[in-house]
C-alpha cells in the first residue's frame, strides 16, 4: 500500500517535470555569415576601399554585424611593428541590419588608411541576431601597396 | 528538440526501474553507497536528508585517474569538467564552479573557482574518502554550496603503533603520464604524523583525429597529439595529530602546484602556423596556466559536558597565473618590466574559522555553530579581467535531528549569513588612448576607461533545509528534503570586465547584482536486499536570481571580442534524477547500472543553460573477490541538444572501458596493481563539459593506465 502511494507520487513528479519541459524554446539558432569577399589570403590595397560582400541570414531576425581588422605581425600576438611613418592598422565598425531575415551586404565603406603598415592582418566578422545568437569568422588578409583589387572594380 | 528528448530520457530511466524488483545488489568493486551519514562525524554535521554518495578507499583506488574530479565523474549525479587530459573540476547535477563547495578536512577550498582552466588543486594520491552531497548545502557551508558539496576527509589514524608508508607509481599512455607518490607515517601513543609528496608529469595528449575545424578553418593536429597540452603537478602535505581522552586536534600544511599548457589553437584566433609540431611532447610553452595553492589548517575538538566542541581554522594562499607572450592592441602599452609575459595573475588569500557545538540525547541532537571568512584578492599582469577585491562573510547556524520511533527521523536547520564585498576601481589608460585614436568621443571614453567601478556591497541571506526519512521496512527507505540555498555574487560576477582568453569573449560583471537564491526539492528512494540494490533520486530546483553570463547583443569596444556577455540574474529551473541499480549474477559476476539526467532552463530567456550535462548511463559488469577484481564497462552519453545561446550541441557517444586490480602480499608489505583501459576502441567523441569543446577538439583516444601501490 505504502509502496503504491510512493509510485503514484513518483508518477506525478515525472509528469510535472515532463510538462515543465514541454514549454517551447525561444530562438537559439545562430545567424549564418556567408562571406564572399574578401577571401582567405586575399591581398588588400592600402589607401583603397575594401570590396566587402557577404550574405547574412537568420532563422528569425538579424540584428547587427561588425567588421574588425588588426595586425597579425608575429603570427601569434599583436606586437606593434609600426615604424615612424606607418602605424598598425586597426578598424572596428558595426552596421545595423535589424528586422531582416536575410540580407546581401555589398559595400566599399572599409577604407584602409594610407599610413597602414603593410603585412599580415586578421579580419574578423561578427553577426548577431535579435536574440543575442552570434556567428563569428576570421579571414587572413595581407595589406599591401601593390596588388589587391581596385575599389572601382565593381 | 528539447521537448522530444526529455520524455525519451525519462522513459529510459523508468524503463530500467522494473528490473529493480528482480532482486540485486551494488557491484562490490563499485561501492557507491547511497546512504545518509547521520551526524556521526564532526565538522560538516551531515544531518540532512539529502542524497549522499560515499566514495571510499576501494573505489578511489580502482578508478584512480590521477585527478580526483575525473574519478568522481563516475558517481551518479557528478560529472567532470575536463581541461584536456590532465585536470578537471567537478559538476554536481549541472552546477559547477562557485556553486560546488569542495572541502578538505573541514576547510572550504578557496581558489579562483570561477575559472574553467585549472583543476581542483588537491592531491588525488592522498585522498582516502570522499562524500558527495547533492543538493543545496549552504546551510552547512554558507554561500556557494548551491549545487552540492564534495567533502574530502582524512581516514582515522591506524590502530597499530609504528611506522608505515606507501609508494605509488602511475603511468598513462594517452598523454604519457608518469607520476608517483611517497607517504610515510608514524604513530606513537596519542601522537600520529604523516607526510606525503606526489608528483605527476604528462605530455601532450593524443586525440583520434588529424584535423579539427574551428571557425570555418581546418587546423592540422600534427602526430595526432594536441600541441602544448602537457603539464605537471607537484603536491606536498604533512600533518600532526593528537588524540587522547576527549581531545582530538591536528595541524596540517599542504601545497599543490599545477602547471598546464593551453592548446595554442584555442587561445586567440586559430592560426595553423602556431600548431606546427615543436618535436617535444613534454614541454609547456606559452600560453600556459599555473596555480599554486598553499593551505595551513588546524582542528581542535573537545568532548566534554555531554557535548562536542569543534573549531576549524585555516589559511589559504591561492596564486593563479596565465602566461602568454606579451601582446597588446594598444600602441602605448609597453611590456611590464617584471614578468613581461604574465597576462593575468590573481592572488587570493583566505582566512577561515568555523566553530560548532553539538549535544543531544538518543533520538534528539542539536548543533549550533558560527563561521567566518575573510578574503583578499590582488591582481596583476598586463591584461585585465578582474579588479582587486576584499570579501567578508560570517554566518550563524542551528541544526537538529529528531528520531521518532524506529522508522522515522526528521532533520533540518536554519542559517543566517552576512557578507560584504569591496571591489577596487580600476582604470585602463591604454584603452582610453586606443578609443581616442579610434575616434570615440570623450563621454564614451570616460565611460569605458574604467574597467571596474569601485563598489562596496552588503548582503544578508537565510538558508534553511528540512527533511525526513522514513524507513518503510528493513529493505526500503524513502527520504524527502526541501532546502533553500543562497550564494553571494562572486567578485567576477560583480566586477569582471575584459576578454578572457580561456573564454575568448568579453565578460562583464554587474555591481548591482543581488544574491542568488534557490529552492530545491529532493526525493530519494533506496531498496537494499541480498545481492540487490536500487536507488532513485529525482530532484527539482527553482532559482529566482540564478546568475550567469547572458549575451547582451551590445558590441564590445574591446578588440577581439564580439558582443558583451554580462552577468545577470534569471529565473531558472533545474530538474533531473539519478538511478542506480546493482545485482549479483550467477558465476560470481555482478552488474551495476547508473544513469542520470539533468534538465535546465532559463525561464526568462526560454533557453537551456550552458554546460548542461547530457543524459548518460554506465553499465558495469564485474567479477572477482578480495585478491583480484576486473570489470568491463559500457558508457553511453546521449546527444546534448539542450544548449544555451552560442553553445553548440554535442553528439552522444558509446565508450567501452575495462579494468583489473590484483593484490599481492609480500611479507609485511602489500602490493596492488591496477590496470585500466579507457576508450578501448579509440572512439572520437566530444565532452559537452570540456574546456576544449568549443574549439571542436575531441576527447582523448584509447588510454592504458597502470597504477602500482606498495604499502607497508
Amino acid at each position: 500500500m505504502k509502496t503504491k502511494t510512493f509510485w503514484r507520487c513518483l508518477a506525478f513528479a515525472v509528469t510535472a517535470l515532463f510538462l515543465a519541459a514541454a514549454c517551447e524554446d525561444s530562438d537559439n539558432v545562430s545567424p549564418v555569415i556567408d562571406l564572399e569577399e574578401p577571401a582567405d589570403g586575399d591581398t588588400l590595397r592600402i589607401g583603397a576601399g575594401v570590396h566587402f560582400e557577404m550574405d547574412l541570414s537568420d532563422n528569425e531576425a538579424l540584428k547587427s554585424y561588425r567588421v574588425a581588422f588588426h595586425d597579425n605581425f608575429d603570427g601569434h600576438g599583436h606586437d606593434s611593428r609600426a615604424d615612424e611613418e606607418t602605424i598598425s592598422f586597426t578598424y572596428d565598425r558595426s552596421w545595423d541590419v535589424s528586422g531582416k531575415k536575410s540580407t546581401h551586404v555589398h559595400h566599399h565603406d572599409i577604407i584602409i588608411a594610407a599610413n597602414a603598415t603593410p603585412g599580415p592582418y586578421h579580419m574578423e566578422v561578427y553577426c548577431t541576431d535579435a536574440s543575442g545568437n552570434e556567428a563569428y569568422l576570421v579571414r587572413d588578409v595581407v595589406l599591401s601597396h601593390e596588388g589587391g583589387e581596385d575599389d572601382d572594380e565593381d | 528538440m528539447v521537448v522530444g528528448f526529455f520524455p525519451t530520457a525519462c522513459a529510459c530511466l523508468l524503463a530500467v526501474s522494473p528490473v529493480a524488483d528482480g532482486g540485486c545488489d551494488t557491484t562490490g568493486s563499485v561501492r557507491l553507497e547511497g546512504v545518509v551519514v547521520r551526524g556521526a562525524t564532526s565538522g560538516s554535521g551531515r544531518s540532512l536528508a539529502l542524497p549522499v554518495e560515499v566514495a571510499g578507499r576501494g573505489f578511489l583506488r580502482e578508478f584512480f585517474t590521477g585527478d580526483l574530479s575525473r574519478t568522481l565523474g563516475r558517481v551518479a549525479g557528478v560529472r567532470s569538467m575536463d581541461i584536456g587530459s590532465g585536470f578537471a573540476k567537478p559538476v554536481i547535477r549541472g552546477m559547477g564552479f562557485n556553486r560546488v563547495v569542495v572541502s578538505e578536512n573541514g576547510i572550504k577550498q578557496e581558489g579562483q573557482q570561477w575559472g574553467a582552466d585549472h583543476g581542483l588543486e588537491i592531491d588525488a594520491f592522498g585522498v582516502e574518502r570522499v562524500t558527495v552531497v547533492k543538493g543545496p548545502v549552504s546551510l552547512l557551508y554558507g554561500s556557494d554550496a548551491m549545487g552540492g558539496a564534495v567533502e574530502i576527509s582524512r581516514g582515522l589514524p591506524p590502530a597499530k603503533e609504528g611506522i608505515y608508508g606507501e609508494v605509488a607509481m602511475m603511468a598513462k599512455s594517452v598523454n604519457g603520464t608518469l607520476g608517483g607518490s611517497v607517504m610515510v607515517g608514524a604513530k606513537r601513543g596519542s601522537w600520529f604524523t604523516r607526510f606525503r609528496y606526489s608528483e605527476r608529469h604528462f605530455g601532450d595528449y593524443r586525440v583520434p583525429t588529424d584535423t579539427i575545424v574551428y571557425l570555418t578553418r581546418r587546423l592540422p593536429i600534427h602526430g595526432r597529439a594536441l600541441k602544448n597540452t602537457a603539464g605537471a603537478e607537484r603536491d606536498a602535505e604533512g600533518h600532526v595529530e593528537y588524540l587522547s581522552g576527549g581531545y582530538h586536534g591536528w595541524l596540517a600544511a599542504s601545497n599543490a602546484y599545477q602547471k598546464v599548457g593551453f592548446f595554442p589553437g584555442a587561445h586567440g584566433i586559430p592560426d595553423a602556423s602556431r600548431l606546427t609540431d615543436d618535436g617535444n611532447r613534454w614541454n609547456v610553452e606559452m600560453p600556459y596556466s599555473v596555480v599554486n595553492h598553499l593551505k595551513l589548517s588546524t582542528r581542535q575538538q573537545l568532548a566534554r559536558w555531554g557535548a562536542l566542541f569543534s573549531w576549524d581554522a585555516g589559511y589559504q594562499g591561492n596564486r593563479r597565473e596565465e602566461w602568454s607572450l606579451f601582446h597588446t592592441h594598444y600602441g602605448g602599452q609597453q611590456p611590464p618590466e617584471r614578468f613581461p609575459d604574465r597576462e593575468l595573475s590573481f592572488f587570493l588569500e583566505t582566512l577561515s574559522s568555523s566553530a560548532s557545538a553539538r549535544w543531544g540525547t538518543e533520538g534528539r541532537e542539536w548543533t549550533v555553530g558560527w563561521d567566518a571568512q575573510g578574503q583578499w584578492n590582488r591582481v596583476g599582469g598586463y591584461a585585465f579581467l578582474l579588479p582587486d577585491y576584499d570579501r567578508w562573510t560570517t554566518g550563524l547556524f542551528a541544526l537538529f535531528t529528531f528520531r521518532v520511533g524506529e522508522r522515522f527521523s526528521a532533520s533540518g536547520g536554519a542559517r543566517y549569513d552576512r557578507g560584504r564585498v569591496s571591489v577596487a576601481a580600476s582604470e585602463d589608460v591604454y584603452l582610453a588612448d586606443y578609443l581616442r585614436g579610434r575616434g570615440y568621443d570623450e563621454a564614451e571614453i570616460e565611460y569605458y576607461r574604467w574597467r571596474a567601478y569601485g563598489a562596496r556591497r552588503h548582503f544578508g541571506d537565510v538558508s534553511a533545509s528540512f527533511g525526513a526519512e522514513w524507513r518503510v521496512d528493513e529493505r526500503q527507505s524513502l527520504r524527502i528534503n526541501a532546502g533553500r540555498g543562497f550564494r553571494l555574487p562572486g567578485a567576477h560576477e560583480l566586477a569582471s570586465n575584459g576578454v578572457h582568453h580561456g573564454a575568448f569573449r568579453h565578460e562583464q560583471g554587474d555591481p548591482s547584482l543581488s544574491s542568488e537564491r534557490g529552492w530545491q526539492l529532493d526525493l530519494s528512494y533506496t531498496r537494499e536486499g541480498a545481492g540487490f540494490s536500487f536507488s532513485f533520486s529525482p530532484f527539482c530546483s527553482f532559482f529566482r536570481n540564478y546568475i550567469y553570463l547572458i549575451p547582451t547583443g551590445e558590441w564590445s569596444v574591446l578588440p577581439h571580442a564580439g558582443q558583451i556577455y554580462r552577468y545577470a540574474g534569471a529565473r531558472v529551473v533545474f530538474a533531473g534524477a539519478e538511478l542506480s541499480l546493482g545485482m549479483d549474477l550467477p558465476g560470481g559476476f555482478r552488474y551495476h547500472f547508473t544513469g542520470e539526467y539533468v534538465y535546465t532552463r532559463n525561464r526568462d530567456a526560454r533557453v537551456p543553460l550552458s554546460f548542461s550535462p547530457p543524459a548518460s548511463a554506465r553499465n558495469v559488469l564485474s567479477w572477482g573477490g578480495a585478491r583480484f577484481r576486473c570489470h568491463a564497462e559500457w558508457q553511453c552519453t546521449a546527444t546534448q541538444r539542450q544548449v544555451a545561446r552560442n553553445e553548440d550541441p554535442t553528439p552522444g557517444a558509446n565508450l567501452f572501458h575495462a579494468g583489473a586490480t590484483g593484490t599481492l602480499s609480500l611479507g609485511g608489505a602489500r602490493a596492488e596493481v591496477t590496470l585500466s583501459l579507457q576508450n578501448l576502441l579509440g572512439t572520437r567523441y566530444h565532452n559537452h563539459l570540456s574546456f576544449y569543446r568549443k574549439v571542436e577538439i575531441p576527447e582523448p583516444g584509447c588510454d592504458i593506465q597502470m597504477v602500482i601501490r606498495v604499502s607497508f
